[in-house]
């Protein structure tokens, strides 16, 4: 996309996105507009200069000069940071989400989760050690899912804080490419249903702390720095796995299309056999702060033996 | 609790319809010249002419309009012994049944020079007909703004007296008992010709009737016109001559004689000018989104905080400032149906209230 002419006055270029379109073309009334909400995808806040020489008025100087992006007609390319309404205005500090992999499962070496998806690739991969997340027999294993850790990461709010409510995260959606996994509670015994799949195959699962507690959203109460990420007061933590899809488990379609094969033994994620794989990213959106983070995710398939 | 929706109530949207106007000029050139004629597409069944804006094999060609002619069976040329007799007289009795209808008894009406359909009078027995393409007509053409200038004098090859023809006034003077909606006369503008009703302009459906008299003797203008009925010499036509060992002297006689491809050349290539305004019906819905003083001030952007520490903070007491270069509009589950973005970073902090007006136009 092009930048917006920003010579004149402030103009609004306005699109539908393709879910819009596909859901005005249905004509079934599911286009209904109810809510908006902002984003500032392009800022850098970190250009906001509050040391600058020439006074306030020039604090954000850069951060006002930044040419915007044209509108993405792609319903999931475009606001992914939003802007936040929180009646305090006296909050200083925000919180974040952190991947633990102190307290959880670590990611691979790879830098991304690897997920197998058929039972070869486990009998393979899964008897050698690594870092690896079953997604086809995922309920007979221990520690196979991935755990987010939320609260404010700065030992200024010590941990024993009590999160202000307006800051503490009860609701998280995850947003997957539905063709390649489904995303299941942390000990795999529970394949959760999408709320919605869009028109680009991505799945979104809202995960609630009244509707999921326990298996998915738990409170993190522990004060003490043990196996935590969070350097300051803690919110909630969020805790998934996933169950691999059918297309995956039994075709290398996509592998072939999307993904790269990797050779036995010498490659980065040392196998033990020949694989494909394909590398994603997990989304994780707090629906109260509004915080957003990528997780990368890998999936592997065993090749068939030639 | 902290929240990044904020929801739309009834009093946030509103729609409005807007007609947008633009003006379509068509040369003659372009009709007839600029290309050498590869622009203009002829096909095996011979029924009609279509004008690109450039040579049509080209994937940047643009349909402008189709030409074509037909006569009544009624009218006095119709004759089975004349070339592509059925098919003119089909012309004529499929545009008549689209934009002028049928009768009581399912009988196909004939197009009426005044549209006084029900009181008869006169009618356009002998047609060219301008369908022009969407593209250009958009809804529809702009009541009172067309005008189309038309050589009627001269040859082919030299070409004179110039009548332009229009629908002044229609804006205000237009008929309504067309299957195919609201029509105009057309008149000619200027010469001894002003005031005789020479065609209709159907404005929704984008089509032009003229009736083939504009070629005849009474539309000469100044002491110089040439009678178009008859040519200065024996080796001018009206059509373009393809027809093997008949020259179309005239235009009765083009009817007669030549194919409607030929006829089409000929009257194309006495066109001069063609200037329309187009229509489209935009209908908007606005969406005001309100931003108050106390909303959206902070930021959920990975770069707004160093070690959760706001950076635009210096200490808890200073306001909290956020820069939006986008609104997003929402389903109620949350789905993303519609973007906007803004030419540049707008400032948000609880000094100010914001008022964002999304239009999306349907």
């Amino acid at each position: 996309m092009a930048f917006l002419d920003n010579s004149g006055d402030i103009i609004l270029d306005a699109v539908l996105t393709d879910t819009g379109r596909m859901r005005l073309a249905k004509g079934d009334g599911s286009f209904s507009i109810s809510q908006f909400a902002l984003g500032d995808d392009e800022i850098d806040y970190s250009l906001y200069n509050k040391t600058h020489a020439s006074g306030t008025a020039y604090y954000d100087l850069e951060i006002l000069q930044t040419p915007v992006l044209e509108a993405f007609t792609n319903n999931v390319s475009s606001l992914n940071s939003r802007l936040i309404t929180i009646s305090d205005t006296n909050v200083m500090y925000m919180p974040v989400m952190k991947i633990n992999e102190l307290a959880g499962p670590a990611r691979h070496a790879v830098g991304a989760y690897v997920v197998m998806v058929d039972s070869d690739t486990e009998s393979s991969e899964g008897t050698a050690g690594g870092k690896y997340i079953y997604g086809f027999n995922g309920a007979a294993q221990g520690d196979n899912y991935i755990r987010l850790d939320q609260g404010i990461d700065n030992v200024n709010v010590a941990p024993a804080t009590t999160l202000s409510p307006q800051l503490r995260e009860t609701s998280y959606m995850v947003q997957i490419d539905n063709r390649f996994a489904s995303i299941t509670d942390a000990s795999n015994t529970s394949i959760k249903v999408a709320r919605l799949i869009d028109d680009d195959n991505i799945a979104t699962y809202v995960f609630s702390e009244t509707d999921d507690a326990s298996t998915m959203v738990t409170d993190n109460g522990v004060t003490t720095g043990d196996n935590q990420v969070i350097a300051g007061a803690r919110g909630t933590i969020l805790q998934f796995s996933f169950q691999a899809s059918t297309e995956l488990n039994t075709s290398i379609q996509l592998f072939t299309d999307l993904g790269s094969t990797e050779v036995a033994s010498s490659g980065p994620m040392s196998l033990q056999a020949a694989s494909y794989y394909i590398d994603t990213n997990v989304s994780v959106l707090g629906l109260t702060t509004g915080y957003r983070i990528d997780i990368p995710v890998r999936f592997l398939k065993k090749q068939a033996a030639s | 609790m902290a929240t990044t929706f904020k929801s739309l109530t009834t009093s946030d949207k509103v729609s409005t319809r807007t007609l947008l106007h633009e003006a379509i000029p068509l040369t003659g050139t372009i009709l007839s010249g600029t290309y050498s004629d590869n622009n203009i597409k002829n096909f095996s069944h011979g029924m009609f002419q279509s004008v690109y804006d450039y040579p049509y094999l080209s994937s940047s060609a643009n349909h402008i309009m189709d030409i074509t002619v037909g006569y009544s069976s009624d009218s006095g040329l119709s004759s089975s012994a004349n070339t592509q007799n059925s098919k003119k007289i089909n012309i004529y009795n499929q545009m008549a049944q689209v934009l002028v209808g049928h009768d009581h008894t399912g009988a196909i009406l004939r197009f009426d020079q005044d549209g006084d359909i029900v009181s008869g009078g006169t009618k356009l027995n002998e047609c060219f007909f301008l369908n022009f393409s969407r593209l250009l007509t958009k809804d529809e053409i702009k009541k009172g703004s067309f005008a189309i200038t038309v050589m009627t004098g001269g040859t082919y090859a030299a070409r004179l007296n110039d009548l332009v023809i229009s629908d002044s006034g229609a804006a205000s003077d237009y008929r309504v008992n067309s299957p195919a909606g609201e029509y105009a006369v057309l008149y000619p503008e200027s010469g001894g010709a002003v005031g005789r009703k020479v065609g209709l302009i159907y404005y929704q459906a984008g089509i032009v009737v003229l009736t083939a008299s504009i070629f005849g003797e009474s539309n000469k203008t100044g002491s110089s016109a040439t009678n178009p009925f008859v040519p200065n010499t024996g080796s001018n036509y009206f059509g373009d001559g393809d027809v093997s060992g008949r020259i179309e002297t005239n235009v009765p006689e083009m009817f007669r004689a030549a194919e409607i491809s030929s006829s089409c050349n000929g009257f194309r290539n006495r066109l001069v000018n063609i200037a329309f305004n187009n229509t489209v019906e935009l209908n908007s819905t606005i969406y005001f989104c309100r931003a108050a003083h106390n909303e959206f001030n902070y930021s959920a952007n990975p770069t707004y905080l160093t070690e959760s520490k706001i950076r635009v903070k210096n200490e808890a007491a200073d306001s909290p400032i956020s820069y939006i270069t986008t609104v997003g509009l929402f389903s109620a589950d949350n789905e993303m149906l519609a973007v906007a973005k803004l030419s540049e970073p707008l400032k948000k902090d609880p000094t100010n209230e914001l008022t964002l007006r999304v239009r999306l136009d349907y």
